[in-house]
């Protein structure tokens, strides 16, 4: 098959009504641009919610508890005697929430690879009033800096540093969520709720940090360790140690790892933030769905204009065929028309889904959700002008087929017949 | 390139020809059986009534269709049995068709109409166009090689589609009423061209034709009457027994 006059009769083919060309490259043009801006901006929103939380949380938390929980008397003794002594309403036995032995612990957690760094908590809730505002803050007791080298902390300050918890003895420091609803700035003095004794204790705000992740901002509230312990009545205990590793995207690995090695349960970023990430799959699945939706319609448009352009060239397909030419010389010559149109709909496409971006990126649009924004984002990313790209230009190949080898299947005789 | 030395041989021949169209209770027997030489060199008109088959019989001479029963050879080559990719090779190499339309692509130009068939061949594009500028020439188209069919006029028209039937040199010009669509003047015009052609380069030409002036202007008529032939001899001959017959 000699393609070059195959060619040359497509290329006039398309060129001698540009205006039908135009309208089908657009078509497939607008479906690939939604398809690259869509997939970009879940994408966006995807990767921000991934960095922003790898960022500001732990990649691995080691808990203060087991995953098994220890047997209990009542439900030993019912098994035990195959079921004729039961115990009635049996109470747990009280037990105390710690880590034990937190610095062998850390050392032990610090020893095991993958693991960059790793520091001592003290969390627990707590409730903080500004004259006659009370909120429930996620209180998190640390050592300035070796939480630090954990969580990435001082960067997102917006006011004060995270050392300066260290310059009055009741210093803390609010998420900006939390500041807002407690209505409180650097410099104020609130009060918190004593655990155990009861009472309340004095605190100076010294600083303020935002990372962009609503749920984060709103509740948490850093001291050092020594005052945690002291607000949440937890004598000298410490009940979370959390991990930085090389690599957070091992953290599932990292963390089941640990969690043999110490015996205390642990959780990935994951595994906390389970929930949003299949969120983010529903999400990509729905894109999905609906560009493709977008892209069909769009190979439909293709596969009527070349119906009508196979229709109206009857004729001179029969006279291609009189000339020599065969079934596969013609529907080839269909299906480099559906490529061209393809192909040229694929970079228009990619091009207008990278300027729209640049254009609705640069626009403000403020959005406090899950992570809080300034403007859309968007992933800028090969993969996904590349499946745009496929999946616009497969359709339109697909769509092409079935005129092209109707094209190709005339028999020049009954044309001929029909006009003579 | 005088193809007189090569007069008298068989350029295409059909043997107990049958075609039938339509299946099972529709089927309906168009041709019955013709036996048929066209010699090289021939200028050789068909003639007869709608429905008795002249252009059901130029399909199969063009390799355009097969037979139902019977043969059909060009050039000896049998094309009954030949794959559809073979078919059109004989097409392309041996046969140029001349249409009552003359089904010119509308987005080429005349040059390009002509050099068509060429590319198909694998002709480089300079040596085809070459050869299409003197085949427009040769037809009076001098001068007006760039123009879109568009601007033409229709005689012009089926000269293009003449020249591009000549492209390949093709060993028979096959005709189904190519002045079926033109005045007087311009139908005279073709015939001169068809009569030139068979002189000077010693082309075998077979048109089917209504036209018994036309006709006339041929070396041989053969007559089809209900998908048989009924006559075949010298233009005078043949068309004085039908005059007879009424």
């Amino acid at each position: 098959m000699r393609l070059a006059p195959l060619f040359r009769i497509a290329w006039r083919h398309l060129g001698h009504s540009p205006i039908r060309t135009a309208l089908s490259v657009t078509g497939v043009a607008i479906g690939g641009c939604f398809m690259i801006l869509l997939s970009a901006l879940m994408a966006g929103f995807e990767s921000k919610f991934v960095d922003e939380t790898v960022e500001s949380s732990p990649h691995v938390t080691v808990l203060d508890e087991f995953r098994d929980p220890p047997d209990e008397f009542a439900g030993w003794l019912s098994e035990r005697s195959g079921g004729v002594v039961a115990v009635e309403s049996a109470h747990p036995r009280e037990r105390v929430y710690r880590i034990k032995k937190p610095w062998e612990t850390l050392a032990a957690i610090e020893a095991r690879p993958g693991v960059a760094s790793a520091a001592l908590n003290v969390v627990g809730t707590s409730i903080l009033n500004f004259g006659n505002r009370e909120v429930g803050a996620a209180l998190v007791g640390i050592d300035p800096e070796a939480q630090d080298r954990v969580v990435a902390t001082d960067t997102y300050m917006i006011e004060g540093r995270l050392s300066d918890l260290h310059s009055a003895s009741g210093a803390i420091v609010l998420g900006s969520g939390l500041a807002e609803r407690l209505g409180v700035r650097r410099g104020d003095t609130i009060g918190a709720a004593l655990g155990g004794e009861g009472g309340t204790r004095a605190l100076r705000v010294v600083g303020v940090f935002k990372t962009g992740v609503v749920p984060v901002d709103g509740v948490r509230a850093y001291t050092l360790v020594g005052l945690s312990q002291q607000l949440l009545g937890l004598g000298r205990d410490v009940n979370r140690i959390v991990v930085r590793l090389d690599d957070h995207t091992q953290a599932r690995e990292v963390a089941a790892d640990l969690e043999a090695t110490v015996g205390y349960r642990t959780e990935s970023w994951q595994e906390q933030n389970e929930n949003f990430l299949a969120l983010f799959n529903i999400q990509t699945v729905i894109t999905y769905v609906v560009t493709s939706g977008i892209t069909i319609v769009a190979a439909f448009g293709i596969l009527n204009v070349l119906i009508m352009l196979v229709l109206e060239k009857l004729p001179e397909i029969a006279m291609l065929k009189s000339m020599g030419f065969t079934a596969a010389d013609v529907t080839v010559t269909f299906l480099i028309e559906g490529l061209a149109i393809g192909a040229l709909g694929v970079l228009f496409g990619s091009i207008g889904g990278y300027w729209l971006q640049q254009a609705l990126a640069a626009v403000p649009i403020p959005m406090k959700g899950l992570i809080e924004i300034e403007h859309l984002i968007f992933v800028d990313s090969p993969r996904i002008y590349g499946v745009a790209a496929a999946v616009s230009f497969g359709s339109t190949i697909f769509a092409a087929c079935l005129p092209a080898l109707r094209a190709g299947r005339l028999d020049p005789v009954v044309t001929l017949r029909g006009r003579a | 390139m005088n193809r007189a030395v090569a007069t008298h041989a068989p350029a295409m021949e059909t043997v107990a020809l049958r075609r039938t169209l339509g299946e099972g209770e529709n089927a309906l027997e168009i041709l019955h059986g013709l036996d048929l030489v066209i010699r090289r060199g021939e200028f050789c008109a068909i003639m007869g009534p709608s429905g008795s088959g002249k252009s059901t019989l130029m399909y199969l001479l063009g390799a355009l269709d097969r037979p139902s029963a019977g043969a059909v050879k060009i050039d000896g080559i049998e094309t009954t049995r030949l794959p559809e990719a073979a078919l059109a090779d004989v097409r392309n190499r041996k046969i140029g068709f001349v249409f009552q339309f003359h089904y010119l692509m509308p987005e080429f130009s005349a040059l390009e109409n002509v050099t068509l068939p060429m590319a198909k061949q694998g002709v480089p594009a300079r040596e085809a166009a070459a050869r299409a500028t003197e085949l427009l020439g040769l037809l009076g188209l001098a001068g007006k090689e760039r123009r879109l069919p568009a601007r033409l006029s229709g005689g012009e028209q089926q000269r293009v589609a003449i020249a591009r039937s000549l492209a390949n040199q093709p060993l028979v010009v096959l005709g189904d009423e190519p002045t079926g669509n033109l005045d007087t003047r311009n139908g005279d015009l073709v015939f001169e061209l068809f009569e030139r052609l068979v002189r000077e380069q010693g082309q075998t030409i077979v048109v089917v034709t209504h036209d018994p002036r036309l006709a006339a202007r041929t070396q041989r008529i053969i007559r089809l009457m209900d998908g048989r032939i009924v006559d075949d001899g010298k233009p005078a001959e043949v068309l004085a027994r039908a005059g007879e017959r009424g």
